[in-house]
């Protein structure tokens, strides 16, 4: 495929030596014109075909590896499952994202904070801040790393990810995949549509995590302390 | 901090190096589990020379058409409203970043690891400017509290400290009351650091890999200060070395697992996250974005014989399979950049006049090329190096005579049949019970660490034994 160069860009002049600088080194002419390699066709595939169920047994085997818990409920449940996570974590006060997901499973939350564009960025940092427990939906899920993908949103910013002490992410089983070539191609498919994808993509797998220290293992640095999936 | 970190002459940094034993078994100890996780995160992967070749493909693709992609890069920042600086410079990356703090007139700034910002002094440019910095990676934070102790790792950067230099560091500095696990003192950190989240007015970050085609950059974490850095200040200002751009996230997707695996042995890192300007609405995240590209050298790499050496994800994958780094530490190479890859790219920025005895430090193994994800051939590099080193006579008169003398010996039969015959008794003078310890100047760099038998006497010999067999089976 082909990529064309944005040609409205500003140009300023130190741009212009710096890459000149570049292509002399090169010993050619600056290029216009790039055709990118087909990478997709030398990426093995060691898995073969996977259903749904295989691909729920890969994510749970690998959570166990990254101390995430998986707990597999309903959307019947779901409302229940949440609330007993949220006792799990100590109470506390709660903060969701704005996702219309919340509505259309029916689920409420009283007392919850939630992440709106309205409320300006002090005070949606100031709530993500004082929240126990952040509650989102997963945009899509990779099995084999554990993870869950989510794009900011004017109703879910990027910070709700991390200031939370607590992180549960929901994930719809129809939006498993196998693992992040499957996530990246789907975005950069929109990315050439020229369709809109939020200013940061999260690819969180897991709760924070150093081995700063003697190279031990310390769950919860600077993002939280504990993650917790929901399969629905 | 610059790219030097040490400017001692390299025989007196090895010898700290080899002198102190906890650094030693620290740093066998953490080769021992990053080479096993390494192992098994790349073998889980399935046909990891495969992936290797992509992740080369890739890397030289983009290497040999940067001009494009960087200019593709540039224009879709600017689309979003982002800045992009091109500097081809360190003096002009650092000034840079300090007008455009200035120019907020912010002095509160949260940094997370980068090692290009140290290769460009970033932190002494800040703090000179009277603003106060911090680095929020728990490694780097711990050798900022400790003055600025330089790394010495690319991944782990206090790979050299235990919990009981980081408890006292902690302590004298912080006020810490806490004991000295692990858990308790990054607990400590997460709570000083949180807040200074809160108050920062910038952010700066590193970049793994900017993408062209979307113009964001991406960052390969686990802790979660670099989201937060790029998150809650107003302003974000990345940097990146001139060559870390990939085409499209495909590109990232694949480099990413490459990265994640040769260097911690994950699958993912916790946090993979692409990031540009915020967008229309989006409440956190930059108002103002700036990218800063940095040359500072790499340009004469591009197309020279150590092209390939630009391929490099910074994974430290070469380090924790190299038997030198294993006995000398990182900072024995007085480098930001310490391992096999350091001793090829630091000649490379930094000159041959400090650092002619980095591509010398390597035993030749190869370890260090079987393992690099992108294919970089490290070992033939370091040999181009010395040869260029020895054709340039920047070797020490002493041994540039005695190689001579040694290359004469070897490559005449007769002479060194002779020299045998005499080696024991012409060594005695130099040996104390059976073992050399004085001697020549290209000696006395292997007898300072280890143990050479003094040569044995010539009817001891084994030309002498095996002739002594060949008469008895003719009997």
């Amino acid at each position: 495929m082909t990529v064309t160069t944005n040609k409205s860009a500003n140009r300023n002049t130190n741009k212009e030596a710096f890459l000149n600088t570049i292509a002399s080194k090169l010993g050619r002419e600056r290029r216009t014109e790039v055709q990118r390699p087909a990478i997709q066709e030398f990426i093995p595939d060691s898995y073969g075909p996977l259903t749904t169920d295989d691909l729920v047994e890969i994510l749970k085997e690998q959570c166990f590896f990254i101390h995430t818990q998986v707990i597999e409920s309903t959307p019947e449940i779901l409302q229940q499952t949440l609330s007993d996570l949220i006792e799990a974590n100590g109470g506390g006060t709660v903060m969701l994202s704005g996702d219309r997901r919340f509505n259309e499973y029916g689920l409420a939350f009283p007392d919850a904070a939630v992440w709106e564009e309205t409320a300006g960025r002090v005070e949606n940092i100031r709530r993500a801040e004082s929240a126990n427990t952040a509650i989102v939906f997963a945009d899509c899920a990779l099995a084999e790393s554990g993870t869950v993908v989510l794009e900011s949103r004017p109703d879910q910013g990027r910070s709700l990810h991390f200031l939370p002490a607590h992180y549960i992410a929901v994930i719809e089983r129809r939006r498993l995949v196998l693992r992040s070539t499957q996530a990246a191609a789907e975005l950069n498919r929109r990315i050439q549509a020229g369709e809109p994808v939020g200013s940061a993509i999260q690819f969180i797998s897991g709760p924070s995590n150093s081995a700063d220290i003697e190279m031990k293992l310390v769950v919860g640095v600077h993002g939280p302390l504990r993650a917790t999936y929901v399969l629905i | 901090m610059s790219l030097q970190t040490d400017s001692r002459n390299f025989s007196e940094r090895t010898t700290d190096g080899l002198g102190d034993s906890f650094m030693r078994s620290a740093v066998g100890s953490a080769q021992d589990s990053l080479k096993t996780r390494r192992l098994s995160a790349a073998t889980a992967l399935g046909d990891w020379e495969q992936w290797r070749n992509v992740g080369q493909l890739i890397r030289q693709h983009t290497l040999e058409n940067l001009d494009y992609y960087l200019e593709q890069l540039a224009g879709n920042i600017e689309r979003q409203g982002g800045h992009i600086y091109f500097a081809a410079t360190k003096e002009e990356a650092s000034s840079y970043i300090r007008d455009v703090i200035m120019r907020k007139q912010a002095t509160k700034i949260v940094k997370s690891k980068s090692m290009v910002t140290e290769e460009i002094e970033l932190n002494r440019v800040l703090l000179e400017a009277g603003c106060e910095l911090t680095e929020t990676d728990l490694g780097e934070y711990i050798l900022q509290m400790d003055d600025w102790d330089p790394p010495s790792h690319i991944v782990a950067p206090a790979l050299h400290k235990d919990r009981r230099q980081i408890k006292r560091v902690f302590t004298e500095k912080l006020g810490y009351t806490g004991d000295e696990t692990p858990e308790k003192l990054a607990g400590f950190a997460r709570t000083v650091l949180r807040q200074k989240f809160l108050e920062a007015e910038v952010g700066i970050t590193g970049c793994n890999f900017a993408i062209a085609n979307l113009g964001a950059i991406n960052l390969v974490t686990n802790e979660g200060n670099g989201d937060l850095t790029a998150a809650i200040p107003k302003t974000h200002i990345a940097v990146m070395g001139m060559e870390r751009i990939v085409p499209t996230l495909e590109e990232m997707e694949v480099l990413d697992n490459l990265l994640c695996r040769s260097a911690v042995g994950q699958k993912l890192t916790s946090y993979i996250t692409v990031m540009g300007p915020s967008s229309a609405g989006e409440t956190d995240g930059p108002e103002e974005f700036h990218l800063v590209v940095v040359d500072n050298g790499r340009s004469d790499i591009l197309g020279s014989e150590f092209n390939e050496a630009l391929q490099c994800i910074r994974c430290g994958a070469c380090l924790n399979v190299c038997p030198i780094y294993r006995h000398i530490g990182g900072h024995a190479y007085g480098s930001i950049y310490p391992g096999p890859i350091g001793a090829v790219i630091t000649p490379l920025l930094g000159g041959y006049d400090d650092y002619k005895e980095l591509p010398f430090a390597s035993s030749l193994c190869g370890a260090c090329t079987d393992v690099c994800p992108v294919r970089i051939p490290l070992h033939e590099q370091l040999i181009v190096h010395r040869q260029k080193i020895v054709e340039q006579k920047r070797t020490g008169t002493a041994d540039r005579i005695q190689m001579k003398a040694a290359s004469k010996l070897l490559s005449s039969p007769a002479l060194f049949g002779k020299t045998l015959r005499f080696a024991h008794s012409a060594s005695r003078m130099m040996s104390k019970q059976g073992r050399i310890v004085r001697g020549p100047a290209l000696l006395q760099g292997w007898i300072r660490s280890r143990d050479l038998k003094q040569p044995v006497r010539q009817k001891d010999s084994f030309r002498a034994w095996l002739e002594q067999r060949k008469g008895g089976s003719e009997q």
